[in-house]
């Protein structure tokens, strides 16, 4: 109850600092081909006496370099490259002398000032500035921050950052379910930062659990659960921390997605083939979503939820495919290979990504739906699977054995180096699944 | 010393008593399997269904073997079984989860076809969960590529 109300505390008092902040003139587009890269300095932080602040202070800008390590578009200027060294004479202008990030060739620098000092439980000011004009990008303020709240304080202000930066900061807010695999048939839901941080099991069930999904609203957690004597829905309840198992006739329950109004769509065996349903708010079967003879399965939708994206071996073996649940027209996504599986649609509905099987294991590709183009994304070694796409409709977390063991990766839609997720060791880690961003 | 001896031997004496599997008179176990029905359940769950990659269809070679199942089931019709459907390491998991149930139903369809009671069997897919056999490369694949019969009662 005390943690909650500190919380509350947090963050009802975050606020902008000044309504006159500039609009910043800079944006990164890290959507089209020639992705941006920006050159972001730290300032030292500052406390009350305008001197470094050494507690709290470099704590907090440890974790904001942790976290800005995660976007593959800034590049972090080294400190020993700004001539006359980042402690600065104040934490915005006129006192920020911008000439010293200029040369050293920062887009952005970023200031943080602690009021109060760094010590105990204090307040602190970020703000982001263009070094070319001045302007302000924006600032926040954070009141009553304890050591333990860092993180939290490290990942909204990315968030705004990113958000000021590119439009969307999802991937500060959002969190990844992911399944640990600790032996056979033996494998439990657990929940982790993208960047690493809060980390935790949230099922704890004999049985193996697969293919996690998070409802829109961040209240549930579904995924396949199989014991040795059957399939069934597993529904993790973040409210009550209770995970009920329901069954339902036939065979399989397979690959559990939710969809944009908080409905399920999951495939269920029906006749001979398993075929995608849609489950009600109570989680039975409403109605069929698509299905026929053949295996269709891995369901999963734009955030519209007029797209649906899922895996169908209709034409021999497994290729991805597309349907407008309103015409109800299905066209083929997958155009090469021969085992296309794993469809994830990016939330803005233009990028398929799928893992494809090659010679050398499996690898990501992106089907762009507007240009009708692929790519490929990853490159091993190892398997690389189960993409999935931020809110953002830009990053990627996968599953890949590159490391020896199966970890979880972020990449994005233009690929690039890899960088792993922590996830605690003591078991494989698979089917990375983003979160909404909450704010 | 003796006092020990004596509850040693009690409890030998009680071990022995509750043995199982013990045979009675009648030639029957006290599991109440007679040697022909433990034998009938031992060809049941040892002989297995092996697939090609990405294929649910059953080879002519396995149907013989499944008719001797079938037959079996026929004869002894309180055996129940669970026919388990497995895939290899190479596909996905979600897909092979379908995968394997395509494989447990063509057992299952090819032995009601031959007259088995559908009560009498049930199926679940493992995908590539449970492998028979660790390791990579054809011959450790196409021994994952498999049904598994499970005799869950008698």
């Amino acid at each position: 109850m005390k943690k909650i109300c500190l919380l509350a505390l947090l963050f009802c008092a975050l606020s902008p600092i000044g309504d006159n902040a500039a609009q910043a003139a800079l944006r990164v587009d890290i959507y089209g081909p020639g992705q941006n890269i920006v050159n972001l300095a730290l300032a030292a932080p500052l406390n009350s006496s305008r001197g470094e602040a050494t507690g709290m202070g470099r704590d907090l800008q440890r974790l904001v370099e942790q976290n800005l390590g995660f976007l593959p578009f800034v590049r972090l200027t080294d400190p020993k490259s700004v001539l006359g060294g980042t402690v600065l004479a104040g934490y915005e202008p006129p006192s920020i002398d911008f000439k010293r990030f200029q040369l050293a060739g920062s887009d952005i620098v970023v200031t943080c000032y602690w009021p109060e000092g760094d010590s105990g439980t204090r307040s602190v000011q970020l703000r982001a500035f263009e070094t070319n004009t001045g302007g302000r990008l924006f600032g926040k303020e954070y009141t009553r921050v304890s050591s333990s709240e860092l993180p939290e304080v490290a990942d909204r202000f990315c968030a705004d950052l990113l958000e000021a930066l590119t439009g969307s900061g999802a991937f500060f807010r959002s969190t990844l379910a992911f399944v640990k695999k600790t032996g056979t048939m033996s494998a439990n839901v657990w929940l982790v930062k993208p960047t690493g941080r809060d980390l935790r099991q949230i099922t704890n069930m004999p049985g193996e659990a697969l293919s996690p999904s998070w409802s829109p609203d961040g209240r549930f957690v579904v995924f396949s659960h199989i014991d040795p004597k059957s399939h069934a829905l597993g529904v993790w309840d973040s409210g009550s921390k209770k995970v009920q198992r329901i069954r339902f006739p036939g065979n399989v329950v397979i690959g559990p997605a939710f969809m944009p109004d908080n409905k399920v769509a999951v495939a269920l065996s029906n006749g001979k083939y398993p075929v995608i349903f849609l489950l009600n708010h109570v989680f039975q079967k409403e109605r069929i979503l698509e299905g026929g003879d053949s295996i269709n399965v891995s369901p999963t939708f734009d955030s519209t939820g007029t797209k649906m994206a899922f895996t169908s071996s209709r034409m021999g073996g497994p290729q991805i495919f597309l349907k407008d649940l309103r015409s109800g027209a299905v066209t083929r996504v997958s155009k090469n290979g021969t085992y296309n599986t794993e469809a994830n649609l990016s939330p803005d509905g233009t990028l398929v990504v799928f893992s494809r099987m090659t010679d050398y294991g499996h690898r990501i590709f992106v089907q762009d739906m507007v240009t009708g183009m692929e790519r490929q994304i990853t490159y091993g070694p190892g398997s690389d699977e189960q993409p999935s796409f931020c809110g953002d409709s830009y990053f990627i977390a996968f599953a890949s054995s590159r490391g020896g063991g199966r970890g979880i990766y972020l990449t994005t839609r233009h690929g690039g180096e890899p960088k792993q997720v922590p996830t605690g060791g003591g078991g494989q880690a698979a089917f990375p699944r983003w979160s909404a961003a909450v704010k | 010393m003796k006092r020990y001896a004596l509850i040693l031997t009690l409890v030998m004496a009680l071990a022995a008593g509750f043995g199982c599997a013990k045979k009675s008179a009648d030639g029957a176990y006290d599991d109440g399997l007679t040697p022909e029905m433990r034998a009938a359940i031992q060809q049941i769950t040892d002989a297995r269904v092996y697939f090609a990659f990405d294929k649910f269809d059953i080879k002519s070679e396995y149907k013989d073997m499944l008719k001797n199942k079938a037959d079996l089931m026929k004869r002894y019709s309180t055996i129940r079984v669970r026919i388990e459907g497995n895939c290899d390491e190479r596909g996905t998991q979600e897909y092979n989860l379908a995968l394997g149930e395509r494989r447990a139903r063509a057992a299952y369809e090819y032995l009601v076809t031959l007259g088995v009671n559908p009560g009498q069997l049930e199926m679940i897919s493992y995908g590539k969960e449970n492998p028979a056999v660790q390791g990579k490369g054809e011959s450790a694949w196409s021994k994952n590529r498999r049904d598994d019969f499970r005799v869950v009662a008698h």
